[in-house]
């Protein structure tokens, strides 16, 4: 009894083991081919990777800007990774994200004088809602005429940068002469997480974080386990299948496209409630684009995305550390997020190489 | 006011405006109709628009930086295409991490070679083809200004993505180059039953089409603008994918869709130095290509059929 319950826990772990194989390798292929581009433009790889480790996990600040870096990348990753689920490609979730981040500036300052909590449930709520209105216009589009996703969100993407961007510089304006809203009262904003929690050192990392980790949770949990998550991976999975099965394939697909926006609002949300407490024109560095590397490494499972989203996290933060210190240009990062997409897409490669290592050990252990 | 829109450099600025997408748009269809969908077209034109820019730059010519583009272009066509036929990579993933590969490559080289992110040095442009004076005063006057602006004004490029687009009209379906790609797309095992090389087909596809989104890179920084900032194609490549669905995976028709995108940003150009008369904020003018575009895929997708093997990992079996 005891010895099968080992055995299936055993198994279980090697599951597992063999599920991170992949990105684990694709990771580490990233970073090799980033050293060797780096050591061909003339820079020092390992004083780089030291700088990046240490401004993303050298002590408490640098751990909580870690941190601070993954929550945006954990909405979008989430976002990415539902609509992929049921089939969906949303690339526009910098648009989305945009809109999220354009009504917290709005309602933080509306809301100004009510409780807190209030505020944040409320912003929150508001802040999905437009997010998913941002995705709704495409989602229908792809239901109805099947105009593909790719080019609509990215559109959608544009034109709400576009929006932001007007709104910034014009109605929503604050007095002064750089383009952005008015700052928020504390009411509406998230506090630190070292506030909240005694044990946590001072850093700028804020409720959102864990926001987004108990979020994550939840979608696995959604699709995993109830009838909305089982209709979007059927659809994904196989559509015609679904449809003769008795599920609506355009109505799965409005909806989960409009969930995978309402998640990448909240990105938007967070960072203006945690990081900026207000609004301009680039208050994403493209967390929407980096949300696909996320949801691809994480394999689109949701509990993954947390991982992905601290790798990524990590790499933003100690992009910076590593340019001042190795002076080794930071966009060196996407290079390395589209090596990584590459290699966990194209599994051969890493399993090509797992197997050989495989192969090795054994021989070397017989 | 009307007069002072519609000038004749309005429609020559339109047409201008159609080369990129027009160029990329064609390598979209050539690519899809081969079965393999292209969304690193948006990355193949950054890279050629920067790479125009280092090669005519380090080998001082403008048509050397054409070269450099076209090649920049192939190069990313290769990865594309060995990623998507050879791994049988999902080509949508694959297409979405050459886009973001390309941003980081031009970012990350931009700092290398000059030194500092933004936009680089200026380098010296292609120039106009034809530089013919003709009559000024009268009647005669006003139509040799229109016909020199509309026929005459531009430089190769400009010219070379009509040849392209005839050409590639004509050569799709009257010849023997043009029904193999179709077939490839449209019936791969078919074609491999026949004895045409699925594999080879596809990557040749592939390869044209990364050398034309290199070439309309080479346009914006060689032509238009003479210099390369970051992330300048602004979903370019995107609308050009929309402009190949509008003309129904046809190289006239995309050359068509890509004249209406180019059209509506010349006119939000034009419109813009009415600011004052128009009170309207500029950004949406800027939004109206992407708006455009949503209209013109809402409306055209239903009628426009994709080819049946559009993004499936051929496997020969």
């Amino acid at each position: 009894m005891t010895e099968s319950m080992h055995e299936m826990t055993i198994r279980r772990l090697l599951a597992i083991v063999r599920e991170l194989a992949v990105p684990i390798v694709s990771v580490v292929i990233a970073m090799v081919i980033g050293s060797i581009i780096m050591l061909i433009s003339g820079f020092d790889p390992v004083a780089a990777f030291s700088a990046l480790l240490k401004g993303s996990f050298g002590g408490g600040r640098q751990i909580g800007e870690t941190m601070l870096r993954a929550t945006p990348l954990m909405f979008t990753g989430l976002a990415v990774a539902y609509g992929f689920r049921a089939g969906l490609f949303n690339i526009g979730a910098e648009g989305q994200l945009f809109m999220g981040g354009l009504s917290a500036a709005w309602l933080g300052i509306v809301l100004a004088g009510l409780p807190r909590p209030l505020n944040i449930v409320l912003m929150i709520l508001a802040g999905a809602a437009i997010g998913a209105a941002w995705a709704f216009i495409p989602a229908l589009l792809k239901a109805r005429v099947g105009a593909h996703e790719v080019i609509t969100t990215m559109m959608f993407t544009y034109i709400g940068r576009y929006i932001v961007s007007w709104l910034v510089t014009g109605p929503l304006k604050a007095p002064g002469q750089i383009p952005q809203t008015d700052v928020l009262p504390t009411e509406s904003t998230l506090p630190k997480l070292h506030e909240v929690t005694a044990f946590l050192p001072i850093s700028r990392a804020h409720l959102g974080f864990a926001i987004a980790v108990v979020l994550a949770m939840f979608v696995w949990w959604v699709l995993k386990y109830t009838s909305l998550g089982y209709e979007s991976r059927a659809v994904g999975y196989n559509p015609w299948a679904s449809e003769t099965g008795g599920i609506s394939v355009s109505a799965t697909t409005v909806k989960a496209l409009c969930i995978s926006g309402a998640l990448a609002g909240l990105a938007g949300v967070t960072e203006v409630m945690g990081v900026h407490l207000r609004l301009f024109d680039q208050f994403s560095p493209g967390f929407g684009f980096t949300g696909i590397a996320v949801a691809l490494l994480a394999k689109n499972n949701p509990i993954g995305v947390i991982a992905a989203a601290i790798l990524f996290g990590a790499l933003s933060a100690g992009g910076g550390t590593m340019q001042l210190e190795a002076e080794v240009p930071q966009k060196v990062i996407f290079v390395i997020q589209a090596l990584i997409i590459f290699l966990v897409a194209a599994e051969q490669i890493a399993r090509w190489i797992i197997g050989r290592a495989s192969r090795e050990g054994v021989e070397h252990a017989g | 006011m009307l007069a002072e829109i519609f000038t004749p450099d309005l429609f020559a600025s339109a047409i201008r405006m159609a080369t990129p997408l027009a160029l990329a748009a064609i390598g979209g269809t050539i690519c899809e109709r081969s079965g393999v969908v292209n969304i690193a077209l948006e990355g193949m034109m950054l890279f050629g628009a920067f790479m125009g820019v280092v090669g005519a730059m380090f080998l001082g010519s403008a048509w050397a930086g054409v070269l450099v583009a076209i090649m920049s272009g192939m190069a990313l066509g290769l990865i594309h295409a060995f990623a998507s036929i050879t791994l049988r990579t999902d080509q949508v993933v694959s297409g979405t991490a050459i886009n973001i590969l390309s941003l980081g490559l031009t970012g990350f080289l931009m700092e290398v070679i000059f030194g500092h992110p933004g936009t680089t040095d200026p380098v010296a442009r292609l120039k106009p083809v034809f530089d013919i004076s003709g009559p000024t005063e009268g009647a005669l006057g006003t139509a040799w200004r229109w016909f020199d602006a509309i026929v005459l004004s531009y430089t190769p490029i400009v010219y070379f993505a009509i040849v392209v687009a005839i050409v590639g009209q004509w050569a799709l379906f009257n010849t023997r180059w043009g029904l193999r790609l179709r077939s490839l797309g449209e019936h791969p095992r078919a074609a491999d039953t026949v004895g045409i090389s699925v594999v080879r087909g596809r990557y040749s596809a592939v390869i044209v089409s990364g050398a034309l989104g290199g070439l309309a890179g080479a346009n914006l920084t060689l032509e238009q603008v003479g210099s390369f900032t970051e992330g300048m194609t602004n979903a370019r490549g995107f609308i050009a994918l929309a402009a190949n669905i509008f003309g129904r995976w046809t190289p006239a028709g995309s050359y068509g869709a890509s004249l209406l995108f180019g059209f509506a940003d010349a006119l939000q150009i034009k419109l813009q130095l009415f600011r004052d008369v128009i009170r309207i904020p500029s950004q949406f003018f800027l939004m109206l290509p992407y708006v455009l575009t949503v209209i013109v895929l809402a409306g055209a997708v239903g009628r426009a059929v994709a080819p049946a093997a559009i993004g499936k990992p051929y496997e020969k079996g």
